[in-house]
């Protein structure tokens, strides 16, 4: 049996990893190394529910570090890959409302934020086991950090890459504090393949902005494969 | 002042002196393999350094006195700065050397020196690679006294001695803090020695050019003392990296075994940091100008982290 601190002491390096691919995905302009960071981000994710195995031993942990792995490690970053490929876009350098820069200085506030409020919150509970806090805390603040590359972003396939971030800083949460029904956990799963899917048959407009998308909708309609879209 | 200490004084600057050519011939090298050349030998440095000691001085007629007062006065900065730094040997902190605010304002007046100089020859290249030297000293510095302000608190000292004491007592390589430490202490490596992403070592061909702009002017002996004095700064942020993050036989006590032991393993690590350094600046363009407070606000984001973890938690 491995010693549970040594294991503890894991988890806060895979932390470390979340935090950086993370600040990453805000700040990289490069499409196809965001989707690669987001694939290591969700394998951090599937080697936490591991470790978390080990301490626990719920075996709904290997279930959710099974469906994660083949559906956020394999399935979806395969999918964004090939849109990419179609696409030929390689860079997504259109920022609004804020720069990677500011967004960066404002996750900063924003987990200072979700820090002070989490722990008023727990202290009432009573529940403040040092590595489960800390997890709860990068969980919420994962989420709104894939929310600011959501809305900073112009292009949609960015967007998307910011939403699926947001997800693991759900499933995170979930991870370390309430433990959702693996049922809930499931169905988020597939919402997110759906959503995939439905972007790569959206593709004519994935290289766009959402403002032009629908110019482009009518520009392409000689693209034979997307022909039903319109 | 023990004999200790003054022990500890010889031997950092004498091994730094000896060692700094290298690393920088080591990235260089490292550079031309990725790029598939061969590249100029590992020890060219030494070559180019003993070169350009024997080769005359010439001055511009516009240049006044700071452009022979720099190079020294840049050498001697970066020398006691190099004092701060223990590479192989930590003894007890004597006065102020070893204070990490200090270390930062050594480094600080070489650059204002360097810039000064830059300007002073009257060549336009040297002007413009002074400005921009300075554009990006006024946004890196925040961001260096946040990291070195991050460190000064994970370790609950501002002495750099203190630090490699208490990591080399520890070990620590895999705490998170650590980690996000070596993040922040990398890219300010990368800014401080003016390697790509933000300037490209390389060339004094584009109108890109900081670091090697602004030492166009200068010749013979100075461009030597300019030379190793960038090579020293590169060996002294890459020390102060290897010997927090991987202390691993760094000698606390005065022997000689453990001392040839801590060089021997301190030329290893420094020549895997400078096979990671030019990887790194391989796999990357330079960036644009305007662009790069992104890079420094990783850093700042970092560190920042590592603050509130550490007050808070």
């Amino acid at each position: 049996m491995i010693e549970s601190a040594f294991v503890a002491g894991l988890v806060r390096v895979l932390f470390v990893c979340i935090i950086i691919t993370a600040v990453y995905i805000i700040s990289a302009r490069n499409l196809l190394s965001i989707v690669s960071v987001y694939a290591v981000q969700s394998l951090t994710l599937v080697v936490i529910a591991l470790l978390l195995y080990l301490l626990e031993g719920a075996p709904v942990l290997i279930a959710i570090a099974a469906i994660t792995f083949a559906s956020k490690v394999l399935i979806i970053p395969y999918f964004i890959a090939t849109i990419q490929e179609k696409i030929r876009i390689k860079r997504d350098i259109q920022f609004h409302f804020l720069s990677p820069t500011s967004s960066l200085f404002v996750s900063m506030g924003l987990m200072l934020l979700v820090y002070i409020v989490l722990e008023r919150v727990m202290a009432a509970t009573g529940d403040r086991d040092n590595l489960f806090f800390f997890g709860a805390v990068l969980g919420i603040s994962l989420m709104l950090m894939g929310m600011m590359v959501t809305f900073s972003r112009k292009r949609a396939l960015t967007k998307i890459l910011g939403f699926l971030s947001m997800e693991n800083g759900v499933l995170l949460f979930g991870l370390f504090v309430t433990e959702l029904p693996f049922i809930i956990e499931f169905l988020i799963v597939i919402d997110l393949i759906i959503l995939v899917l439905l972007t790569t048959i959206l593709t004519v407009g994935l290289d766009s902005t959402l403002e032009d998308y629908h110019k482009r909708l009518h520009r392409f309609h000689l693209w034979e494969d997307e022909v039903e879209v319109r | 002042m023990s004999l200790d200490f003054i022990i500890y004084l010889i031997i950092n600057t004498a091994f730094i002196l000896l060692i700094a050519p290298l690393f920088a011939g080591l990235i260089r090298k490292v550079k031309a393999w990725t790029q598939g050349r061969q590249g100029p030998p590992v020890l060219q440095q030494y070559y180019n350094l003993a070169k350009l000691f024997r080769k005359e001085i010439i001055y511009s007629p516009h240049a006044s006195w700071i452009m022979r007062a720099t190079p020294l006065v840049n050498m001697a900065a970066i020398m006691v700065a190099a004092l701060f730094v223990p590479l192989v040997f930590v003894p007890e902190p004597v006065g102020g050397i070893g204070n990490i605010i200090l270390f930062l304002y050594l480094l600080a007046l070489a650059r204002f020196f360097m810039a000064l100089a830059g300007l002073d020859a009257g060549s336009s290249f040297g002007g413009m690679g002074s400005s921009r030297e300075m554009s990006i000293a006024a946004i890196i510095e925040p961001t260096t006294i946040i990291v070195f302000a991050a460190l000064a608190i994970v370790f609950k000292s501002f002495n750099i001695f203190v630090m490699f004491a208490s990591s080399a007592a520890t070990g620590a390589l895999t705490t998170p803090t650590i980690i996000l430490i070596g993040i922040s202490l990398f890219i300010i490596l990368i800014v401080e020695t003016s390697r790509i992403p933000v300037d490209n070592p390389e060339t004094h061909l584009e109108l890109t050019m900081i670091h090697e702009g602004m030492i166009l002017e200068q010749t013979g002996r100075n461009l030597a003392l300019m030379e190793l004095s960038a090579a020293v700064k590169l060996t002294l942020l890459m020390a102060l990296m290897i010997n927090l993050i991987i202390p691993a036989g760094l000698a606390v006590t005065l022997t000689a075994a453990g001392i040839f032991i801590a060089a021997i393993l301190f030329i290893l690590k420094g020549s895997l940091l400078a096979v990671i350094i030019g990887l790194f600046e391989s796999s990357m363009a330079k960036k644009r100008f305007f662009q790069l407070p992104s890079l420094f606000a990783m850093a700042f984001f970092f560190s920042t982290l590592i603050i509130i973890i550490e007050v808070f938690a």
